[in-house]
């Protein structure tokens, strides 16, 4: 049984990736969700077990999304682990999603062996914006599922994955 | 013969040593493969360094005792199944057959047990100390793998028992994959997986580290160690477990308490996702070792994939577990799934390939489990050395003192018949 792979398809692009729709209130490129899981439910449902695995195959185009979010639940977990309350987590999500990020085909992007570069100006900002997008969304919806409503506290059953390292890649520069 | 006393059953292996009666369902005893003497720090010879004066040599203990002995040495005689330092073996033995199994050993026949691929030589040596140090009446030594097969003979039908069949021992350190067709073992075709018990503990342990704090960090393995044996188990798919967790915490998660061995202050951790991942690496091995990656289902499949064409259908149709570390639940259920997964995709393919004029006869796939798994080899000894016909396969002494311990070189094939 390898590692779990996206079901989801879209019928555009952007560089390599696919374009799939998201439910999310955020301004950007994808396209309205229709309710129904997207990219980020299934990312976030198999987050516990991917993120175990040292080597992943693409199969398709929104494997690259499911990779990227992947990637980016371990840089919000890192941070959530300092976190003291919901609340303040919630902040650093948001900073944490608008803050300056590589994108494909940028020197600090790790996945650039697997990523294709923006080929215009205009290609790279939509990638950009679509990114920021994906990162919004992600981080507000896990900030509901990983602090224990009880002690609202960052809860352990998620913050013991922090230190794992998905295809041993990190969105993080080294020491970071 | 009416009135024979039973024989002696004894299975050194490289981290215990299982020893009894023939005709018992369970060992007598299960020590530590380990002995602690008296080495004298000189450089040189070890035979040179252990000579002491008087009666030194008989200066020694074995198992539990012989663990953590101030002023001792403790010495594991057996490295990787192969008896390594045999001067120790013969003391170690020594004290199995006095001292715990209380026999004398003129009375009894012997059956010993060896590793797959052991050598002739080693089987002569066992004969010189059996015949010659103990003056054993008989010796029979029996290759693991075999007796494992006949182990399982419990949980099927008297009709159905055959010496054909894939074993799969799994013990603390190391995992073999071997094939046995007709009660001799396939040699060329054996594997070894380095994922075993311990490294199940270790990835249960880095598990643990990660998330747990009251743990003490001298008490961290013992701790792993325990998780995995009392909850640990084997999933169908890991992503619906972690999901299974997450919605219903109370139901799965366990606590583990525990009391620090210094402070006596008692101690808990939560258990959770580690039950399921820690014998998952069996199946994943890239979760705990980078280097290798290969699925246990998978080598099973190349195994039986470089055997001889005519034995492979019975060698699938039975898989038979031994050793501690295949006594995870469900372990039986989820290897038979994923090795009938393997086989069933290359039939397809075959049939694909013949443009759907060949229909192949579907591979039988079958993955046995029965409840003397733990110590199966021992019971498997057990069980054939409780029949008449060991008697009649056994070097007896007089063979020994006619003809040398060449004879020991070859022990034939027994038991199919019965």
């Amino acid at each position: 049984m390898p590692a779990y792979h996206s079901s989801l398809s879209a019928p555009t692009k952007l560089g390599n990736m696919a374009l799939l729709p998201i439910n999310t209130k955020f301004k950007g490129p994808s396209p309205p969700g229709d309710g129904g899981p997207d990219i980020i439910d299934e990312a976030l449902q198999y987050f516990k077990a991917n993120v175990f695995f040292r080597t992943y195959e693409i199969k398709s185009e929104a494997d690259r999304v499911l990779i990227y979010i992947t990637l980016y639940i371990t840089e919000c977990l890192k941070k959530l682990q300092r976190c003291t309350s919901k609340e303040a987590g919630k902040k650093d999500m948001h900073s944490l999603a608008i803050a300056n990020f590589a994108i494909p085909g940028e020197p600090m992007f790790p996945l650039n062996a697997m990523y294709q570069k923006a080929t215009s100006k205009a290609e790279a900002d939509s990638m950009r914006s679509y990114l920021t997008q994906i990162r919004q969304e992600t981080g507000k919806r896990l900030v509901e599922k990983a602090f224990d409503p009880a002690t609202d506290k960052p809860s352990k059953w998620w913050m013991c994955f922090a230190k794992r390292k998905f295809m041993e890649k990190s969105l993080s520069a080294p020491g970071q | 013969m009416a009135g024979r006393l039973p024989a002696c059953v004894i299975d050194p292996g490289t981290g215990y040593t299982k020893m009894g009666f023939a005709g018992n369902t369970e060992p007598q005893f299960i020590i530590p493969s380990a002995i602690a003497i008296k080495e004298s720090a000189k450089v040189g010879e070890k035979s040179q360094r252990r000579l002491g004066k008087g009666v030194d040599d008989l200066d020694f203990f074995i198992g539990d005792e012989a663990i953590d002995k101030p002023n001792y040495a403790c010495k594991y005689p057996v490295r990787h199944g192969i008896v390594d330092d045999w001067d120790l073996m013969e003391r170690f033995l020594e004290q199995t057959i006095f001292k715990y199994l209380r026999a004398e050993p003129e009375d009894h026949y012997f059956l010993l047990t060896e590793p797959p691929l052991n050598t002739p030589e080693n089987r002569e040596y066992t004969a010189e100390i059996m015949f010659e140090t103990f003056n054993v009446p008989g010796l029979y030594i029996a290759v693991q793998a075999v007796l494992a097969l006949a182990a399982s003979w419990t949980s099927r039908q008297v009709g159905e028992r055959t010496l054909t069949g894939t074993v799969i021992d799994s013990g603390d350190g190391v995992t073999h994959v071997i094939p046995v067709a007709e009660g001799y073992v396939i040699g060329s075709c054996i594997k070894h997986i380095p994922i075993a018990g311990r490294d199940i503990t270790y990835f249960v342990q880095q598990l643990l580290r990660e998330r747990e704090t009251g743990i003490p960090p001298e008490q961290s393995l013992e701790t792993a160690k325990a998780i995995k044996e009392r909850w640990g188990y084997i999933c169908p798919d890991i992503a619906k477990e972690f999901t299974k967790y997450d919605t219903d915490p109370g139901k799965w998660m366990k606590k583990y308490d525990g009391i620090n061995a210094i402070t006596k202050k008692p101690f808990s951790a939560d258990v959770g996702y580690e039950r399921f991942l820690g014998p998952e690496v069996f199946f994943h091995p890239e979760f705990s070792n980078p280097d290798f990656t290969t699925p246990i289902s998978e080598t099973v499949d190349i195994v039986i994939q470089n055997c001889p064409i005519d034995v492979r259908r019975p060698l699938y149709k039975n898989i038979v577990l031994s050793g501690g570390s295949t006594m995870f639940r469900d372990f039986g259920r989820r290897l038979q799934r994923d090795v009938k997964r393997i086989v069933d995709a290359r039939l397809k393919i075959s049939e694909e390939l013949s443009g759907g004029r060949i229909k192949p006869k579907p591979i039988e796939t079958q993955v046995i489990s029965h409840h003397m798994q733990r110590y199966a080899v021992w019971f498997g000894g057990s069980m054939l050395a409780s029949t008449p016909e060991f008697y009649q396969v056994c070097h007896t002494k007089a063979d020994y003192d006619e003809h040398g311990p060449s004879i020991c070189r070859h022990n034939p094939v027994f038991g199919v018949m019965s």
